[in-house]
């Protein structure tokens, strides 16, 4: 396996406190990859650089082999690279179908010009991107909203609205800021069957959670942050049994840590 | 059949709208008619900026100005005609938006507001005090009626022609926009601009984009406006007619490209229904105004937009 996304060094600031203080880490094609870290520990900020949502201090950033460190956000994506957000992002007031087209607009060969005089290219790529849609929808059960402003819809659904909007160009690697933070189990467990479904059919997932269980279901890999540095990377099984993660990220010993486990199972 | 409904019934509308000055002889209803086609066509491009792309411009009344002065400037000073003098006022209007957009837009919806304000009082000031351009309060009276393929379009009812196809051609324009991806795009930055920008899409471009068409179409609109009136002066530039075409949209809904068309045919009529009260008429269109607010916070559009998606709601539930 290979490196789709690297991120050495990572350092960023706020008035003077290191929110990220030298992280590094690879993200491997067709991987799932969990970041974890109690709060503050510099997740969202990591996520948020790498995508170009803020800038950094300092370090580096190459997605499939491309320099994207210092990149707009909107480059970043155009390279390769989706992400959703933790208060979820959608358009309330756009329809299901036309939530998923817009996420797929920038990535199609149409320019403003067959845009606005509907050129066979244009009503092509419209058409491969319904496609895409109609199959995204039925992973994430959600057909018959397909017509429907996205603002009704619940938490939860609307979470899968955004993991649906950002896989539709076939991304390199999807970046997931707590996808199941605020939804209720049964749903969880749904989407953790629809991520792993889709990583068997190849797309690469970093993902960023506190629900260890859907971390230690679903992740090859797992990095702990804790204060801005890299704490801890292992398979979920030896991060669970890290005495230092354990202590930092969840404040307990090994036994405890293992009762819990037997209790959450 | 439902999707063929919409353009056939504009086409139909525009048809009698075409017909106004075969049914009636009055300059009155006719000047009427050709200020409401105009006011729509205004409206229709703030629409653009404010309603689809969520920028509240008050620059329009300085387009609208700035329209109307380049293309009495082109005919009378500069010895061109008419059609030149539109194509002119769209293209300085464009640059303009450009210019002005282009720093302003990098900041904040509350800063732009600030800055088109700002640069409609501005021309205000230039309309007024650059004589020698202007000619100041006097303004450029007696402005000489368009000629195309020989024929002059002289008096109220000849010059709504120009004015119907003018709107015709502007609105259908704006609608195969706005009903587009681009559109869609618009509306998509309004809403949410970080997820937009995750999707691999540069907002700026777009709003200025937007914002260049609208001040285009506002500056030829002007344009033709001033040539309806036959004269224009600083009293061009007046409130009235920003606030004409921002009650417009706001009524008809913003970021509906019908509700804003019908809204403005009605809105630019109803001062004129209201004259049968010569005191209480401007009360009455307020109160008028008041209670639509009232009821339809959203405007028309966007009340009938409610309605649709309770409807939806029980369908799904």
């Amino acid at each position: 396996m290979s490196a789709i996304l690297e991120v050495s060094d990572l350092r960023k600031a706020y008035a003077g406190v290191h929110a990220l203080d030298g992280v590094s880490f690879a993200v491997e094609a067709g991987s799932i990859t969990g970041l974890i870290g109690p709060n503050g520990s510099g997740k969202s900020t990591a996520i948020d650089c790498i995508s170009g949502f803020q800038k950094l201090d300092g370090g580096k950033v190459v997605l499939a082999g491309q320099d994207i460190t210092g990149r707009v956000a909107h480059h970043i994506a155009r390279t390769g690279l989706m992400r959703t957000f933790q208060t979820v992002r959608i358009y309330e007031r756009l329809s299901l179908r036309d939530n998923l087209a817009i996420a797929n607009q920038q990535f199609d060969a149409a320019n403003w010009l067959d845009e606005l005089l509907r050129t066979r290219r244009y009503r092509d790529a419209v058409e491969a991107a319904e496609k895409r849609a109609r199959q995204l929808v039925e992973l994430i059960g959600l057909q018959r909203y397909w017509e429907i402003e996205t603002g009704i819809l619940s938490y939860g659904q609307k979470k899968l609205v955004a993991l649906a909007a950002a896989l539709m160009p076939h991304p390199k690697v999807v970046v997931l800021d707590e996808p199941v933070a605020g939804v209720n189990p049964s749903r969880i467990r749904e989407i953790e069957a629809a991520l792993g479904e889709l990583n068997r059919a190849g797309e690469t997932f970093l993902i960023v959670e506190h629900n260890v269980e859907f971390i230690t279901n679903l992740c090859h890999r797992v990095i702990v942050l804790d204060q801005g540095r890299k704490l801890a990377e292992g398979t979920a099984a030896a991060i669970h049994t890290d005495p230092r993660v354990l202590e930092a990220y969840l404040g307990m010993t090994p036994e405890m840590a293992e009762a819990e486990m037997r209790g959450a199972a | 059949m439902k999707l063929l409904a919409a353009p056939l019934a504009s086409m139909v509308a525009a048809l009698l709208l075409a017909a106004l000055p075969l049914v009636t002889s009055s300059n009155y209803v006719i000047g009427i008619g050709l200020s409401a086609l105009i006011f729509t066509v205004a409206a229709a491009a703030l629409n653009l900026i404010y309603g689809y792309t969520g920028l509240l411009s008050f620059a329009q009344l300085g387009f609208w100005g700035i329209g109307g002065y380049a293309t009495a400037l082109t005919v009378v000073t500069f010895g061109g005609n008419f059609w030149w003098g539109l194509l002119w006022a769209a293209l300085v209007n464009a640059v303009l938006a450009i210019v002005v957009g282009y720093p302003t837009l990098r900041t904040n919806r509350h800063a732009f507001v600030i800055v088109t304000l700002t640069f409609a009082l501005l021309v205000t000031l230039i309309a007024r005090d650059w004589v020698s351009l202007t000619r100041g309060p006097l303004g450029i009276p007696n402005l000489p009626a368009p000629e195309a393929f020989g024929h002059r379009f002289a008096g109220t009812a000849q010059f709504y022609w120009v004015a119907w196809a003018f709107s015709v051609a502007m609105l259908g324009f704006l609608y195969a926009l706005c009903s587009s991806r681009i559109g869609r795009t618009l509306v998509a930055i309004k809403q949410n601009e970080p997820l937009v920008r995750a999707q691999g899409i540069a907002p700026v471009p777009y709003k200025l984009a937007a914002f260049a068409i609208s001040a285009a179409i506002t500056g030829a609109a002007g344009g033709v406006y001033c040539f309806h009136l036959g004269i224009i002066d600083p009293l061009f530039l007046d409130f009235y007619y920003m606030q004409t075409f921002l009650i417009i949209v706001i009524i008809g809904g913003a970021g509906s490209f019908w509700g804003v068309v019908v809204a403005g045919v009605v809105m630019s009529a109803l001062p004129e229904l209201l004259r049968f009260s010569e005191d209480l008429r401007m009360v009455i269109y307020g109160a008028i105004l008041v209670v639509a607010m009232f009821v339809m916070p959203s405007g028309a559009a966007g009340w009938l937009r409610e309605r649709q998606l309770l409807r939806m709601r029980e369908h799904v539930r």
